[in-house]
C-alpha cells in the first residue's frame, strides 16, 4: 500500500466506560414495570440518561425481537438509555441486536454511588454535567417521514435511509446502505463531526449548520462511497478509497 | 381465527379497491371465508367495484355505532359464497370511526372469516391509521413511479410504528409490495422504475407484480373482480399473488415486454 501522508481521518481506540447494570430476575412484566418505576422514584434522577445494561441470565421471555423493543421502548420511555445486553441466550442476543442493543462480554462489578434515595447533590452535578456519549445504532430501514436523532452522540444506520427520512446526530452518521434522506451531523456546532455512507443519494447533507443540496453535491459523488466533512468553514466531500 | 390484511399505500389512485376487490374475491375462490371492509368513509367505492352496491342498507359506520346488527351490513356476493362485504357510509367522514368501535367489529368477524381484508383510504390520516392498526398483514400497493414509492415507504414506516402490533412490541406487521400499473413496454423506455428498482428502495419482499391492463377498468365498470375474468393477464397475476399470500410458493412470471405482430404495427394499434 503506497503511503500518501495524509492524516487519517479518524482513530480507533478502545475506551472503557461504567454503566449501570439492570438485571432482570424474570418476565419484563408488569410486576416488573411496577418495581421499576418505585425504584425510579426514589431516585429520580439518578437514573436519568445514564447507560444501561440489561443483564438476562435470570430473564425469562424476551427472546423475540418484538419483545425485547417493547422493553427497550418501556426503559426509553422511563428515560433509561439502554445500550446493551448482558448473559443472553443466542435467541436473546439476537433480538437484542434487532433491537439496536449491543450483545456485550466481561464487566468488573464498580460501586454504584449514589443509589439511595439521598442522591449526593454534587454527584448528580457531575451526571448532569458530563455529557456521555451514547451512539444510537439503527438496523432496520429508515423510512420516508421518520426521523432519528441521536442527541448525545453518534448514529449507526446498518441499511438504507428512504428519500423524506431524516438523521440528526451531535456526533458523525454513517449509513451502511444507501443514503437518500437528509443527513445532519454535528448538530451541537461540532465541527469535527462526519458523515460516511455507502451511497450518496442525499437530499441534503449537513455538518454543523454548513449544508449541501443534492444540486450542490453533483454527479460526481452520486451512488459513491463518500465521507463528508468540515475544512475551514466549508462542506467537503471525498470519496472513499 | 382471522388473519387481517390491509391494503394499504398513502397514494391515491394506485389501485387499493380494485386490489382489494381482487385479493378478497381470490381467497374466496381458494375456499377461504373472507370479508372485505371499506374504511375510506365519504367515498364509498368497494361495493361498486364489486358489484353489490344495489344491495347495501347499513354499512360499517352503522354498525360502529350501535345503529345495525353486523349481520344486517354485511352483504353477501352472489358469484362467490365465500365473500362478503362490509361497506362503508358515503355520507359520514373519517372520524366517525373509532378505535373500540373498528376492534368490536373485527373481533365479531375473527371466528367466522379466515381472512379480513381492509381497503385503506389514501392518505396517512385517521382512515388510514384506523385501517392498518389491528392489522397482521400488509399488502402495500405501489405503482412504478417514484411519489407513489416515496408516500409507500412512508406508510411502511407507519405499519412498524402505529399498529398495535408495534405498540405492543409483537411481532411486526408482515409487509409485502404489490407493483400494479406496471407495463413493461414503459418500463424498457425508462419511463417507468424497474421492479428490481422499487424493491431496491422499500427493501420489503414482492407479493406481485400487476400489469397494466384494459381488462381492470373493464372489470371495475362492470362490478366484476378482476380475478374472475380468466383471459385477463391482471386477473391472473392476482391470483398467484393471493396464493403468495396464503404461504404457497409461486414463481413470478417474467414480464417482458408485449411483442407487437407485424400486422398490428401496420394497423398501428395493440391488440
Amino acid at each position: 500500500m503506497q503511503h500518501t501522508g495524509r492524516v487519517m481521518p479518524f482513530q480507533i481506540r478502545g475506551r472503557s466506560f461504567t454503566a449501570i447494570v439492570l438485571e432482570l430476575t424474570g418476565a419484563a412484566d408488569g410486576e416488573f414495570y411496577a418495581a421499576l418505576d418505585e425504584k425510579l422514584k426514589q431516585a429520580p434522577h439518578f437514573f436519568m440518561n445514564a447507560p444501561f445494561v440489561l443483564d438476562l441470565d435470570k430473564a425469562t421471555g424476551i427472546a423475540r425481537s418484538g419483545d425485547m423493543m417493547g422493553l427497550v421502548r418501556e426503559l426509553r420511555s422511563r428515560k433509561l438509555s439502554v445500550i446493551g445486553v448482558q448473559n443472553g441466550t443466542f435467541e436473546q442476543n439476537t433480538a437484542a441486536l434487532s433491537a439496536g442493543l449491543a450483545p456485550l462480554q466481561g464487566g468488573r462489578e464498580v460501586r454504584v454511588e449514589g443509589e439511595n434515595a439521598e442522591v449526593d447533590e454534587a454527584f448528580e452535578e457531575e451526571i448532569s454535567g458530563s455529557e456521555e456519549a451514547a451512539a444510537v445504532l439503527v438496523t432496520e430501514p429508515v423510512r420516508s417521514g421518520q426521523r432519528i436523532f441521536a442527541d448525545r452522540g453518534d448514529l449507526v444506520v446498518v441499511s438504507s435511509v428512504s428519500s423524506g427520512a431524516e438523521l440528526i446526530a451531535q456526533g458523525n452518521i454513517h449509513v451502511y446502505g444507501s443514503l437518500r434522506g437528509r443527513a445532519l451531523a454535528g448538530v451541537n456546532g461540532d465541527a469535527r463531526a462526519r458523515i460516511f455512507c455507502q451511497s450518496l443519494e442525499a437530499e441534503l447533507i449537513a455538518i454543523a449548520g454548513l449544508y449541501k443540496t443534492s444540486d450542490d453535491l453533483g454527479p460526481d459523488f452520486e451512488r459513491k462511497r463518500v465521507q463528508a466533512y468540515l475544512e475551514d468553514d466549508v462542506l467537503r466531500v471525498e470519496l472513499l478509497k | 381465527m382471522a388473519r387481517i390484511i390491509v391494503v394499504t399505500s398513502g397514494k391515491g389512485g394506485v389501485g387499493k379497491t380494485t386490489s382489494t376487490a381482487a385479493i378478497g374475491a381470490g381467497l374466496a375462490m381458494s375456499g377461504k371465508k373472507t370479508v372485505v371492509i371499506d374504511f375510506d368513509v365519504g367515498l364509498r367505492n368497494l361495493d361498486m367495484i364489486l358489484g353489490c352496491e344495489r344491495r347495501v342498507v347499513f354499512d360499517f359506520i352503522n354498525v360502529i355505532h350501535g345503529e345495525a346488527k353486523l349481520h344486517q351490513a354485511l352483504v353477501k356476493d352472489k358469484r362467490l359464497e365465500n365473500l362478503a362485504v362490509l361497506p362503508t357510509s358515503q355520507t359520514r367522514d373519517k372520524d366517525a370511526l373509532t378505535r373500540d368501535g373498528v376492534e368490536k367489529v373485527l373481533d365479531q368477524l375473527r371466528d367466522e372469516y379466515d381472512y379480513i381484508v381492509c381497503d385503506s383510504p389514501a392518505g396517512i390520516e385517521r382512515g388510514a391509521h384506523m385501517a392498518m392498526y389491528y392489522a397482521d398483514d400488509a399488502v402495500v400497493v405501489s405503482n412504478p413511479e417514484v411519489s407513489s414509492v416515496r408516500d409507500s415507504d412512508r406508510i411502511l414506516g407507519l405499519l412498524s410504528s402505529k399498529t398495535r402490533r408495534a405498540e405492543r412490541g409483537e411481532e411486526p406487521v408482515k409487509a409485502q409490495l404489490l407493483l400494479a400499473r406496471y407495463d413493461p413496454a414503459r418500463v424498457e423506455k425508462g419511463e417507468m422504475l424497474k421492479v428490481d428498482d422499487v424493491l431496491e428502495i422499500l427493501a420489503i419482499p414482492l407479493l406481485g407484480v400487476i400489469p397494466e391492463s384494459q381488462s381492470v377498468l373493464k372489470a371495475s365498470n362492470l362490478g366484476m373482480p378482476v380475478v374472475l375474468d380468466e383471459s385477463s393477464n391482471a386477473g391472473k397475476a392476482y391470483l398467484d399473488a393471493v396464493k403468495r399470500l396464503m404461504g404457497e410458493q409461486i414463481e413470478h412470471r417474467v414480464l417482458a415486454p408485449e411483442r407487437r405482430s407485424f400486422f398490428q404495427r401496420l394497423l398501428g394499434r395493440t391488440a
